[in-house]
């Protein structure tokens, strides 16, 4: 683990983490420290408590158990000591902390006028870990080319929280703006201008306004700026060639999102979903989708410690979902093994499954149209 | 003779500078507790206009006061930041350690100090409007002070300072 990050928690619970084997400090992903309860965390993508000696166990009643004044001390330090200054922050749910680390709250929410306007007495921290794994975008960048253009084409990388999403598409950016196309067709391409949209700050983990992860040479970051609106001003005075942001879901990311593809600038984008067919579930992204947007989706799974990766073209996707939808209309239960079902109808159809995703009903509104605007794509 | 001499003219000497740093300590209080309420109301900006993290805040503020207050805030600034992390945990542990080292430097009373330590511990923890909240708290504590200083001030500084020579005198006299 990073040295900043471990000056981030109180001596006492620095004391536990540091003694955590070598081999988990390498695969750590998250620490969870909730308040009088176990403290657990999850590696490798397993979980495990840990004992007060740094030792792991299954056994919850063993673990280590922060106190009230640790979660308090804790929370003082990921804030800089200046709750008063996050208050933004907390309103989302999290707070970032330099090197580009997410810290979750969970805590009690303070309501103004039926919005969450704060959280109090927090008691609930998952510190998430940001890595960069340079050479995770070289394998996925030269399935994403565009040769006629000799740029990437349009991508929306899709996959549940987790799997790595922002760190490739963070060593994506870095190939594309330093011209590491990894593709032996591409080698005369030249780099690209890149504009990174960061609304959570995850992608660059910026401080003051430098990225503290490598990036490349030729990259612009808008930190902690609204998608939609971030992607307004990198068209209008940073004419970026690649538009990269984070975790879409929003109408108005949307509609910012092509008013960027049809100024010419090409865009890599990620969004949570579990697979294709939720892409076309969620309204906004499937409206994008069945506007041919995307010329690319790149799904990322994790099979044991290892994250898998696989690019699909959009016509794929449209068949792939099609199928699927088609036979969800024959009423088979869920977890059938697809595949087998239908004798699959070849040609893309822009078929009457992909009207009846669409006539999908829209989520329950359920607070006053300020949230519903402001829309649900924090995890 | 010239023995007894020196000796009456250094009693003198002595009792009448123990008077005069009494009469200054009257005098310096009202003044530091100005400095004081001038060092919240930049924090109170601070913190409501700039959202500035307390320990840059601290350290602004430490930048526009004079001794021995710039030392105290400059020391919670610094064991706020998170390099050095030997000196508490909590702004309030740095806090109240900062002030109880620092305040037998200042010319202030228990008062005071006690506005402080309440404001100390609360700082840094709530949202924007109580942290305000607690520092007018704290600065209308601090104000109450300032009246019963200028008024010890004026009571007692001209006294003290011919208290103290006076009291030499009289030693003086006894001795001889």
């Amino acid at each position: 683990m990073p040295q900043p990050l471990m000056e981030l928690f109180p001596t006492s619970l620095r004391h536990v983490l540091e003694q955590l084997p070598a081999f988990v400090m390498e695969s750590l992903e998250e620490i969870r420290i909730r308040e009088n309860r176990p403290l657990e965390i999850s590696y490798g993508s397993r979980f495990s408590f840990v004992r007060e000696d740094g030792t792991l166990t299954d056994e919850f009643r063993a673990a280590y158990v922060p106190s009230k004044e640790q979660c308090r001390a804790l929370l003082e330090r990921v804030t800089n000591h200046s709750v008063y200054a996050v208050e933004e922050e907390l309103r989302r749910g999290y707070v970032t902390v330099p090197g580009g680390h997410r810290i979750g709250l969970a805590g009690r929410t303070v309501l103004d006028k039926g919005l969450v306007s704060h959280l109090r007495d927090i008691a609930g921290f998952n510190v998430r870990m940001a890595r960069a794994r340079i050479g995770f975008g070289a394998q996925v960048l030269p399935g994403l080319l565009d040769f006629k253009s000799r740029t990437i084409r349009h991508t929306l990388i899709v996959s549940p929280p987790q799997q790595g999403k922002t760190t490739l598409i963070r060593d994506i950016a870095r190939c594309i703006s330093s011209g590491e196309w990894c593709h032996p067709g591409a080698l005369d391409w030249g780099s690209r201008k890149v504009g990174i949209v960061d609304e959570r700050s995850e992608i660059a983990a910026s401080e003051r306004g430098v990225p503290t992860f490598d990036l490349g040479p030729r990259c612009d970051v808008l930190d902690a700026c609204p998608k939609a609106e971030g992607i307004m001003m990198m068209l209008r005075s940073l004419s970026p060639e690649v538009i990269v942001v984070d975790e879409i879901g929003r109408p108005e990311d949307a509609e910012a999102l092509n008013e960027a593809i049809h100024a010419g600038v090409r865009v890599l984008a990620t969004a949570h979903a579990s697979d294709l067919s939720d892409v076309f579930a969620r309204p906004v992204l499937a409206k994008l989708a069945a506007d041919g947007v995307f010329g690319n989706y790149v799904l990322l799974s994790r099979v044991g410690g290892k994250v898998e990766h696989r690019i699909v073209s959009a016509e794929e996707a449209v068949q792939e979902t099609s199928r699927r939808y088609s036979r969800t209309i024959g009423a088979t239960p869920r977890d059938a093994p697809w595949g087998t079902a239908l004798p699959v109808a070849s040609v893309v159809t822009p078929s009457p499954a992909l009207v009846t995703v669409k006539a999908r009903p829209m989520p329950a509104i359920r607070s006053p149209d300020l949230t519903a605007a402001r829309g649900n794509d924090d995890d | 003779m010239m023995i007894k001499f020196v000796g009456i003219l250094l009693v003198l000497f002595a009792g009448t500078m123990i008077g005069f740093v009494q009469a200054a300590r009257f005098a310096a209080r009202p003044r530091q507790i100005r400095q004081l309420l001038h060092a919240l109301q930049r924090l109170e900006t601070e913190i409501s206009y700039g959202q500035t993290p307390l320990p840059e805040a601290l350290l602004r503020i430490s930048g526009m006061m004079q001794q021995p207050l710039t030392a105290l805030f400059a020391t919670i600034s610094k064991s706020l930041s998170i390099e050095s992390a030997g000196s508490g945990e909590t702004v309030r542990e740095c806090w109240e350690n900062a002030v109880l080292a620092h305040w037998p430097s200042t010319a202030m009373k228990n008062a005071e100090k006690e506005a402080m330590l309440r404001l100390g511990a609360t700082l840094g923890g709530s949202g924007r409007e109580d942290q305000l909240k607690h520092i007018r708290l704290a600065m209308i504590q601090l104000q109450a002070e300032e009246s019963t200083a200028r008024d010890d001030q004026q009571r007692y500084e001209k006294l003290s300072r011919s208290l103290g020579m006076l009291g030499a005198a009289l030693v003086v006299i006894l001795m001889v």
